[in-house]
């Protein structure tokens, strides 16, 4: 008997099974689907496993609540929305591509909302300029997707890495000095984010000492920070998102490189700070939206209502997305008093959204001919501790949004609108 | 530049030693069971995230003790209730089955603790850099590096002076006969999964202390291992040492000339291993 194991399990085996847990990694374990026959349905193709899973959580969450306060006023258009939920994966596009056209052939979504992963996002838009369906990107930051690769149908909540970029690098070249080392992560929002990093850095007088690309889903970063500390530069930028983020940071202060160097980014997350042990929660970030924000109309309505759904948590920046993401598809049907794609975009053009969605001063706004929302950015510092065990993070600037946002032109995006 | 390489092949070792230590866990279970345990890197996760509940109650340095354990007799339940079905089948019941039980684990972390990384603490004294500009090392590498060697002795000694290491290395060679002796093989196998499990525990404990602890660490460190294995040669427990330390090394080397494939070159380097040498470095041959 056992021989017959052994002549069985041989070398080919064992590489068919490496190749399996390859696939293993970026197959989806199960699919949370709900389908519904005469309901307004919005189909939400995001990441539920995988390195983004807690920043889909969140994104999910918010959706969740925007969706709820959408059917408890009526829903759209009179009738009840609908979420269908697809797992895209973290980072497989081939997955959140087979899934946005399963939601958009098979369950007819009227909206398609996703993805969190700027090359997921981008593959996702093009299957939805293709089909014709509006598109709401909650949290994929890559520029192109609102800039040279725009559609008229497809719209951005986040930032484009290029406004994080311009939000935080005058405050990095004045506080911490003007020499970077660059850790980014080896796809589109990395590429792009660094690309917006050094254009900013560069009309400010910074320079780049150096900079590596590390694969996504990397666990020891040891080897990179070995390079970004002989650099000696006067700051290391960690542009890693999600649990790549934590595992960078972590081990950067465990080899006490925030002692020597200004450790600082054009991006950070809650999701990620919480996941940090104390003394790793350091360093100049950007926020896209936070939590603490005193005297902002429906800011502390939205945070009790988020607490009540996730356990006692505060909603971070991807809650928010999720949020504003379900409330503007809403909103889009509302202004177009239709669901069709091409009069909801129009409807959207230099649509403001109203205080309870935007949650944040100086009402964000879609720009016109391009898509993107242009909201404030919050600039400031990763703290160990605050008055709130989730309050992590102490805001020293709230940057406006369409001074980080550049001129149209600056973007590229050269929209055309279908005959 | 030469500074930049030795660092690297330096802390290559380190990484490498703690894939080894992974690697081990189930080069034991394949070699006596000849099962290929996909939840190896599920129990790893488990291991980390035991210690995290454990942690308020007996402090770190208990959690090191007993969130292996734990893990262990977990696994100790699992193989038989699960795994033992499967011997004498065809491998791919086996691998079928781990497969299932590897996304089980990740969905049970992340059902139960959530998909959000939670912080993990280790010692202070163990977080600080012990220098940089010499070693790039910190006192926690140093610490999982001290670990990796005691359970690597330990397993070694287990394996060469006591009953049942004698009874594992024999079963490892000749299950058949060893049953026919007059051994308990259900027994055997059981205690021998319950041993691979538990060092899987152990790297789960030392992993979150440098690592975020999330449902998918298990998932990120498993491929290394299978790699470890490969390179190393299959059967062989010295082999799958050498083989993780020298992925270790390669990956690190690499960062300084070509840092986005630290993770390819793995790769290239079992592509090449088995085109030279299909049995691995130190496998012997016709045994796989």
């Amino acid at each position: 008997m056992t021989s017959d194991i052994r002549s069985a399990l041989n070398r080919r085996s064992i590489l068919k099974t490496a190749a399996l847990a390859g696939v293993a990694q970026i197959t989806s374990p199960f699919v949370i689907t709900a389908r519904a026959a005469d309901e307004v349905k919005i189909g939400f193709d995001n990441p539920i496993t995988g390195v983004y899973a807690a920043l889909g959580k969140n994104e999910l969450i918010g959706a969740q609540l925007a969706l709820e306060q959408i059917n408890g006023k009526g829903g759209i258009l009179g009738r009840k929305a609908e979420l269908l939920v697809e797992d895209s994966t973290s980072g497989d596009a081939g997955t959140a591509v087979q899934k946005a056209r399963k939601l958009i052939d098979r369950d007819q979504v009227n909206f398609l909302v996703g993805n969190i992963n700027s090359a997921l996002a981008a593959a996702m838009a093009g299957v939805s300029y293709e089909k014709g369906v509006f598109h709401m990107v909650p949290g994929g930051h890559t520029d192109p997707v609102t800039g040279t690769n725009c559609h008229w149908n497809v719209f951005r909540i986040c930032n484009t890495t290029q406004m994080e970029a311009n939000a935080v690098a005058g405050s990095l070249i004045k506080n911490a000095g003007k020499k970077w080392y660059y850790l980014t992560p080896d796809y589109a929002f990395g590429h792009t984010l660094q690309a917006g990093l050094e254009k900013a850095a560069a009309k400010l007088g910074g320079t780049k000492l150096g900079g590596d690309l590390t694969p996504l889903g990397t666990t020891d970063f040891s080897s990179y920070l070995i390079k970004a500390q002989s650099a000696n530069p006067d700051v290391i930028i960690f542009l890693q998102a999600g649990d790549d983020a934590v595992n960078a940071l972590k081990q950067a202060v465990q080899f006490g490189l925030d002692k020597r160097f200004h450790l600082a980014g054009a991006q950070q997350e809650l999701e990620v700070l919480i996941g940090l042990p104390p003394e790793a929660r350091t360093g100049t970030w950007v926020f896209e939206w936070y939590w603490k924000q005193p005297n902002v109309p429906h800011v502390e309505q939205f945070v009790a209502d988020v607490r009540k759904r996730s356990g006692g948590h505060v909603p971070t920046a991807r809650t928010w997305f999720g949020f504003a993401a379900i409330h503007a598809c809403a909103l889009a049907a509302e202004q177009a008093k239709s669901l069709e794609a091409v009069k909801m975009a129009k409807a959207m053009q230099g649509f403001k959204l109203p205080p309870e969605v935007a949650l944040m001063p100086d009402s964000p706004f879609f720009r016109e001919s391009q898509n993107q929302l242009i909201p404030n950015l919050f600039v400031g510092n990763a703290q160990a501790k605050g008055s709130d065990p989730e309050d992590l993070f102490n805001v020293t600037e709230v940057a406006k949004g369409i001074d980080a946002a550049g001129t149209l032109e600056d973007t590229g995006c050269k929209m055309t609108w279908p005959a | 530049m030469t500074q930049l390489v030795l660092f690297n092949v330096f802390n290559g070792l380190i990484v490498g030693a703690f894939y080894a230590l992974m690697a081990l866990g189930l080069s034991l279970i394949l070699n006596l069971s000849g099962v290929i345990n996909f939840a190896h890197g599920g129990f790893l996760a488990l291991g980390g995230y035991l210690a995290y509940m454990m942690i308020p109650y007996v402090g770190f340095w208990g959690a090191l003790v007993f969130a292996p354990f734990v893990t262990a007799i977990l696994g100790l339940i699992v193989e038989r209730v699960l795994i033992r079905r499967v011997y004498g089948r065809d491998p791919l019941y086996s691998l079928l089955l781990t497969f299932g039980l590897a996304f089980m684990f990740e969905d049970g972390t992340r059902y139960i603790w959530g998909a959000q990384s939670l912080p993990f603490q280790v010692p202070g004294w163990l977080m600080a850099p012990l220098s940089v500009d010499y070693f790039f090392l910190t006192g926690y590498r140093l610490f999982m590096v001290l670990m990796v060697a005691i359970a690597v002795a330990g397993l070694f000694a287990i394996l060469t002076y006591t009953r049942l290491g004698m009874r594992i290395r024999a079963g490892t060679l000749d299950l058949e006969t060893v049953s026919v002796l007059g051994v308990n093989v259900r027994i055997l196998r059981n205690l021998n999964f319950g041993l691979g499990i538990y060092l899987a525990g152990l790297a789960g404990v030392l992993a979150v202390g440098q690592l975020g602890l999330q449902p998918t660490i298990g998932t990120s460190l498993i491929m290394p291992s299978f790699v470890a294995i490969i390179v190393g040669g299959l059967g062989s427990l010295p082999g799958t040492l050498l083989g993780g330390l020298l992925i270790g090394v390669a990956s690190g080397v690499t960062t300084v000339f070509f840092p986005s494939a630290t993770e390819a070159v793995m790769y290239i380097m079992m592509a090449a291993v088995l085109l030279v040498r299909p049995r691995g470095l130190l496998g012997e041959e016709g045994r796989f």
